[in-house]
């Protein structure tokens, strides 16, 4: 799993490719950590690079969403598909989460 | 038959999971069908989980064991078992996630139910949890007998 950070025009891009599951999750923690710790106002979470999630993967974008929602930050997930799409569509994110 | 047996450590998930991946493209006949990928992805879905639940679950506070995989592959369906000589849970005590409350973890079992067809265990010195998902048939909603707990 990789991911990066992009700041640009008062918006914040979290891209995250390859696999996101209970093995790589908590390297994702502390990047997580700090985009609240820093109340950045709109993340945009990328995942059009992300092939696999698992709950665990699910549970790090969840706790970003809900944890920017107490300051009334926005957390917006783009360029889901394949695997990825099939489980935020079963957990009912897609609706929940998506720009 | 497909066995596989590899430490219960999370460390070897990806190996598992991509040895499960393979196996769900030889189901069903050529040319695959533009559902099989759906197929392939709830497979792999509820793998993943059960993977993951015996790394996380099964040997805690006991010596790391081993997880054995065997998958049976046929033209219509896929039966996997995953298999851990670990600690065991009653599956019927774990109730579905309130989703509205997002949560954040709690979610694999049902990751399990909702993806697969069937879904048992049967506990017991030898844990087995038995999956099957078939071709063309979409996973129905669990219902009350769906769930079979073998003591």
């Amino acid at each position: 799993m990789t991911f990066s950070r992009t700041d640009g025009d008062g918006l914040t891009t979290l891209r995250i490719e390859g696999a996101l599951d209970a093995v790589s999750t908590p390297e994702l923690r502390p990047l997580i950590d700090t985009l609240i710790s820093e109340r950045v106002p709109s993340v945009t979470v990328d995942l059009s690079g992300l092939r696999l999630i698992d709950s665990s993967g699910v549970g790090a974008i969840v706790a970003l969403y809900k944890r920017a929602r107490a300051f009334k930050g926005q957390v917006t997930v783009i360029g889901l598909r394949d695997q990825p799409l099939a489980i935020f569509k079963l957990l009912r994110l897609d609706r929940v989460l998506s720009g | 038959m497909i066995r596989l047996r590899v430490p219960g450590m999370l460390r070897y998930r990806d190996l598992a999971v991509r040895a499960v991946a393979a196996a769900c493209k030889l189901v069903g006949e050529e040319p695959r069908a533009s559902n099989h990928h759906d197929f392939d992805d709830e497979v792999v879905s509820a793998f993943g989980e059960a993977f993951n639940n015996v790394a996380l679950h099964s040997y805690r506070g006991r010596p790391a064991g081993d997880v054995e995989i065997e998958l049976e592959l046929s033209a219509d369906r896929i039966v996997l078992r995953v298999i851990d000589f670990g600690h065991s849970f009653d599956l019927r005590q774990i109730a579905d996630p309130d989703l509205d409350a997002l949560p954040e973890s709690g979610m694999g079992i049902f990751i399990i139910r909702s993806f697969m067809d069937e879904v048992t265990y049967e506990a017991g010195e030898r844990n087995v949890l038995s999956m099957t998902k078939r071709l063309h048939h979409p996973a129905s909603a669990p219902s009350a007998g769906e769930d079979v707990q073998r003591p």
